[in-house]
């Protein structure tokens, strides 16, 4: 569950969030659509205190995020999996490798990386590809091992940034149905688009923002109106 | 745990040996700071072993008067090694210095031809003190002078000796005063280096630091790469001035013995390799994780 109240970040002289009161149930898929500017990213990254707000709080299962000392952000990170538009994978690394870094950065033993990747890459349909690096990958290829590396620490929540803004429709589409297929076996997924085809397929709760606030909830059956 | 040791270590090591050019610039300033440290320690060895080798050397000498009487002079002599801080009193009499004088200069037919001309014996009684500690003899003459016998004593023979050793010590503490402010500088300008170097490190790795911070890396697993990295500069340093320490020192310290027998320098920190070479590689390390260690603070953001 997470809870965001009164949260607002000011960018020197630039206001990103402004007052956004929110909750978020386990399990829900929610689209948080906008134009550029709205504060769509900069209410990600508040949430993995990727930045700190400048009032308000978030509260991800019970605790107010701010109140995480430094070492315990990690932790905090691996409960939630983020993509993103641009992807952020390592060129000089293949699929499984890619993955595999996920891991070891967070110590894992060597038997887990083993046993646990492949069944992540199983997951987005990238069996084939283990040994691929990137720039040999279309870009919904490499959106969906994005994913599966997201998917790695098996995240409560998934935030994704624009995951669709670099790919075709057919594409999209895949990343999406990924995106379902997940949220269905339980994990909350908060999607952040332009994409309005997407958001009426998905049709389940539609966040609007605008200037910083949010403009419409639309809880069920939503669709993207600006 | 291994594991995650092995990449920390394998990306420290892969960070050192990419910058090629860049760890070369920074090794090679690191270097000239330990051997600069190495030849202030070497400066430090010799000028404690001149001083020493003086202060064995330092002794009063009293000369008596002629008319002063023996019974004076040994009275003189006992209430000298009734003082604390005297070590040794040595008494030469008229006649026992006139037979080292004859003895000295056996072989001086003028010499002896002169001495048998004379009548009286002109060379003087005197004792020969020895302090327990070269700080000493300064309070040593003051208590002579304040004797009550000084109207019997022709000259207290000690100011020459203390000039020299002054002088030595002056002049060694000069140049290792300027050593280490030099040293002082240099490691400064090594930790910036070093930390420029990492700070482009940093910079050159933002996508995959970025990568690690979103997928939950722990803190220790991004930063200490950065250390070992640090780390290297100091090990690579050593084994460079060591390599140029050693055959430099051999070189020298046959020149060093000429001037000052009795110092072996290459003897001495060959002994004391077992010290050295650590003491050497810990400040190396020191410089270079100190150097990353405000690098990853300042630019490496969790």
């Amino acid at each position: 569950m997470i809870e965001i109240k009164d949260l607002t970040k000011i960018f020197e002289d630039f206001t990103a969030l402004d007052g956004v009161d929110l909750e978020i149930k386990d399990g829900e898929f929610v689209s948080l659509v906008g134009p550029s500017g709205s504060g769509k990213s900069t209410l990600m990254r508040l949430m993995t205190r990727e930045l700190t707000p400048t009032s308000g709080e978030v509260i991800i299962d019970g605790i107010n995020i701010a109140d995480l000392s430094v070492s315990e952000i990690p932790l905090l990170r691996r409960k939630i999996g983020t993509i993103f538009q641009d992807f952020k994978l390592l060129s000089n690394k293949n699929a499984f490798e890619n993955v595999a870094f996920a891991l070891e950065v967070s110590g894992a033993e060597a038997e887990e990386i083993q046993e646990d990747v492949p069944k992540v890459l199983n997951i987005v349909g990238l069996s084939d590809k283990v040994k691929n690096f990137p720039h040999q990958m279309s870009g919904g290829e490499r959106q969906r091992l994005a994913i599966a590396r997201a998917l790695i620490h098996r995240p409560r929540i998934l935030l994704a940034d624009e995951p669709t803004g670099n790919l075709d429709m057919l594409n999209s589409y895949d990343v999406v149905k990924l995106l379902m297929k997940i949220n269905e076996f339980g994990t909350t997924v908060i999607l952040a688009t332009h994409n309005r085809e997407i958001v009426n397929t998905v049709g389940q709760r539609v966040i609007s923002m605008e200037k910083g606030k949010v403009i419409r909830d639309q809880n069920q059956q939503g669709k993207y109106i600006l | 745990m291994k594991k995650a040791f092995k990449r920390i270590f394998k990306t420290g090591w892969l960070n050192f040996k990419r910058n090629r050019y860049l760890s070369m610039g920074t090794t090679g300033i690191m270097t000239l700071v330990l051997l600069l440290f190495s030849g202030l320690l070497v400066l430090n060895y010799v000028s404690g072993q001149i001083v020493t080798g003086l202060e064995e050397k330092v002794d009063i000498s009293i000369y008596f008067k002629g008319d002063a009487s023996e019974a004076q002079i040994i009275e003189v002599k006992q209430s000298l090694e009734a003082n604390p801080e005297v070590a040794l009193v040595k008494y030469t009499s008229k006649d026992k210095a006139l037979e080292e004088f004859k003895e000295r200069h056996a072989g001086d037919a003028l010499i002896q031809q002169s001495l048998a001309e004379l009548e009286d014996n002109p060379l003087q009684a005197s004792l020969n003190i020895k302090a327990n500690d070269s700080n000493q003899y300064t309070s040593i003459v003051s208590f002579i002078e304040g004797n009550k016998f000084r109207p019997i004593i022709d000259k207290i023979n000690f100011y020459e000796n203390e000039t020299v050793i002054n002088r030595v010590q002056g002049i060694s503490k000069g140049i290792g005063n300027w050593g280490l402010i030099v040293t002082i500088i240099l490691s400064f300008v090594a930790v910036m280096v070093t930390f420029n170097t990492i700070r482009l490190t940093i910079y050159n790795q933002k996508n995959e630091i970025e990568i690690m911070r979103l997928v939950g890396g722990s803190n220790w697993h991004i930063k200490a790469p950065y250390l070992i990295e640090g780390a290297f500069y100091g090990v690579f340093a050593t084994i460079i001035a060591l390599v140029i320490f050693y055959p430099a020192l051999w070189f020298i310290s046959s020149k060093v013995g000429i001037l000052l027998p009795g110092i072996s320098l290459i003897g001495y920190f060959a002994s004391n390799i077992y010290q050295f070479v650590p003491l050497i590689l810990f400040l190396g390390v020191l410089l270079g994780v100190i150097s990353s260690w405000i690098a990853i603070r300042r630019f490496l953001k969790i």
